[in-house]
């Protein structure tokens, strides 16, 4: 187990530094000039150079990577250039926006494509399965700006439920501030759970042939107990696989389900960083992200321990 | 007392080529505590014949005659009765131990669990009751606890593990469908004398389904030949390898490598039997056994020979089982 935690750490860190040298370097050959953006194209020729040079601009290439990577360890993330606060404080007012939205969605997609994914297996070919399986076809094939527009002109426009955007915030309270995350949690979850639906299903429908689920209808289990007690868990292991692929596709999705209803999140952050040229707070952004990837394929890892004992240490034969 | 009777049982499976006909005109019978052998190569419907007993024949095939349990018709009765006497009237030891428990799920709970079900024990009692019947099969708790998972035991291992599943509600019907052919020889006839020993100690009717004929000898008191699906000679154990009626019985036994070497030389010919089984899809309108038979007249190519009694109860169907046993 201690030699699994290193190997993951040292994957962690690997992971780190690959995503920290491609975004320094994709942005290093994007064209924009931070001290430019800030200065207007009208400013003059020593203003900018002195900005330039207070900012850290003319350093080598390698120098302002090795700087950034210096502070990002030692936990200095430098100074948002548009906003003129420290990162980290950019990044802690936005993740309380993000995180709840992007755990809502999670839960909110295997809580609907789990139930689903087993009742489809279960009820192989049959209306039930074809329906489900034909409204996950859907539900795969909508991107899910559209469907956030759909659910905001028909909850929030049409029947006035839920705010059309915006974030109330946590100190308006709990419920307002669920309230202002919900709509976006469903956009991002329904397209995850068509895909994790089918997933489910098709590994139910796999596991359904094994041996074992006949030994226990041998026993006198019915087909429903058989499915939920003993096919169910088994059929759980690779959907956790994809649960984990999915988690960074909500990353992503957070990006534009963020700027769709004006969230104050870390992937309006980011898009808006971007285009202001904030590099610093892109460059924290992207190895935050990749982070947050890294760490969950890990907490993933432990799911399959859980789930499959063969995994576990301290197996053998007796 | 009459413990199982298997009358006309026939199995299809509607196929892209038309209907299937995997198990044709299947009679069997066993009595109450006896065992029953049904041999044959793979392929000849073996396993068929065991899911069709316990109504698990995987979906799309259809069973038709009748699966007489003490009386009760088991292809009448619902789903729900079934579930009622699986595990507690009748139960069945699988092939593949390998395959046949769930890797996830403590040995212990797996053979609580019938326990639970059937005589709705607490899961307390239900453990202390598998613990207990893991110890007959020979896995005693002080050394294979409860909470192991079956891929930290061996084959024969896990195979006692699925024996003590089957036996802990005492059924009265013990299915085996060769409990022994995927374990190392050495375990085979440790396997197959718990099983012997077993179904002394509880009462049980066994069918024993094997391509051993040793194994037949040794443990069956009547058996069955299948052959493609139909049982081709049946009686008494000792009468048929007495008779040998049906040249597919001839084939078989003299392809048993531990008998092979008392024979006289005109059954020394065969050996192994040569060709393979038909598979359901592309049998013979005549006797199936007619491509693979040195007895084969025209007669066996046209219609299929009907089931003969050749004296009480041993039956065999061959148009030529005067030539074959004149030999
Ligand atoms: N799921 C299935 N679908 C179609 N045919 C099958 C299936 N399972 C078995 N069969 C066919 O049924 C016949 C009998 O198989 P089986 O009972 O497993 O033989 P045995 O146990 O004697 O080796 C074989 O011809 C086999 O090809
Ligand atoms: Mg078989």
């Amino acid at each position: 187990m201690t030699l699994f935690l290193v190997k993951r750490l040292i994957m962690l860190a690997a992971t780190l530094l690959v995503a920290a040298v491609v975004v320094f370097f994709v942005l290093e050959i994007l064209p924009g000039d931070p001290a430019l953006v800030m200065l207007g194209v009208s400013a003059q020729a020593d203003t900018l150079a002195a900005l330039r040079a207070e900012m850290g601009l003319d350093l080598p290439a390698w120098q302002r990577f090795t700087n950034w990577i210096g502070g990002v360890v030692t936990g200095e993330l430098g100074r948002s250039y548009t906003y003129d606060v420290p990162v980290s404080e950019l990044i802690g007012e936005r993740v309380v926006v993000s995180l709840p939205l992007a755990v809502m969605a999670l839960t909110l997609s295997t809580v609907i494509a789990i139930p689903l994914g087993v009742i489809a297996a279960s009820r192989h070919n049959r209306t039930t399965d074809i329906a489900l399986t034909g409204a996950a076809q859907i539900g795969i094939a909508i991107s899910n700006f559209w469907f956030a527009i759909l659910l905001i002109l028909l909850f929030s426009v049409t029947l006035r439920w839920v705010p059309a955007g915006g974030f109330a915030g946590w100190d308006a309270g709990f419920w307002p501030a669920i309230q202002s995350l919900l709509l976006p949690a469903i956009a991002l979850a329904l397209p995850q759970a068509a895909i994790l639906t089918r997933v489910t299903r098709s590994s139910v429908l796999e596991v359904l042939q094994e041996d074992f689920v006949r030994t226990a209808r041998a026993k006198g289990l019915s087909r429903r107990a058989a499915l939920w007690r003993h096919a169910v868990r088994n059929a759980l292991i690779p959907v956790i696989t994809i649960l984990g692929l999915q988690f960074s596709f909500l990353l992503a999705g957070t990006i534009i389900i963020e700027n769709v209803f004006y969230l104050p999140g870390l992937g309006r952050l980011l898009f808006q960083a971007i285009a202001q040229r904030d590099l610093i707070v892109v460059k924290d952004l992207v190895v935050l992200l990749a982070g947050t990837v890294v760490v969950v394929n890990f907490v993933v890892d432990l799911g399959y321990a859980v789930l499959d004992p063969r995994l576990r240490s301290g197996g053998g034969h007796v | 007392m009459t413990l199982l009777a298997i009358e006309n049982l026939c199995v299809e499976l509607d196929g892209p080529d038309g209907t299937l006909r995997l198990l044709d005109d299947v009679n069997l019978f066993l009595s109450k505590g006896r065992c029953l052998g049904l041999v044959g190569e793979s392929g000849c419907g073996k396993s068929m014949t065991a899911l069709a007993i316990m109504g698990l024949l995987p979906r799309g095939m259809r069973a038709s005659g009748r699966i007489l349990l003490e009386g009760e018709d088991l292809l009448s009765i619902g789903e729900d009765r079934l579930c009622g006497l699986r595990g507690r009237k009748m139960a069945m030891v699988f092939q593949e131990p390998m395959t046949a428990l769930n890797p996830v799920v403590p040995i212990g709970r797996q053979v609580a669990e019938g326990l639970r079900l059937h005589l709705g024990l607490t899961r307390h009692e239900a453990e202390l009751r598998a613990g207990k019947m893991l110890a007959r099969v020979g896995l005693p708790v002080e050394r294979f606890p409860l909470g192991l998972f079956p891929h930290q035991l061996s084959g024969g291992q896990r195979q006692r593990v699925v024996i003590a599943m089957a036996l802990t509600c005492g059924p009265d019907l013990l299915v085996a469908d060769e409990p022994t052919t995927a374990l190392d020889v050495t375990v085979q006839a440790q396997i197959l004398d718990l099983i012997a020993e077993l179904v002394e100690e509880f009462d049980m009717g066994l069918v024993l389904i094997t391509h051993d004929l040793g194994v037949v000898a040794e443990s069956t008191d009547t058996m069955s030949v299948m052959y493609a699906g139909k049982v081709v000679e049946d009686g008494p154990t000792d009468e048929v390898f007495q008779r040998m009626a049906h040249p597919y019985t001839r084939g078989l036994f003299a392809a048993m490598p531990s008998h092979s070497s008392d024979l006289d030389a005109t059954r020394k010919r065969l050996t192994t039997i040569p060709g393979r089984v038909p598979d359901a899809s592309s049998r013979p309108s005549g006797c199936p056994f007619v491509a693979r038979c040195s007895f084969a007249t025209d007669q066996c190519s046209d219609a299929p020979p009907p089931l003969e009694r050749l004296a009480h109860r041993h039956s065999a169907s061959c148009f030529n089982l005067s030539r074959v046993e004149g030999l």
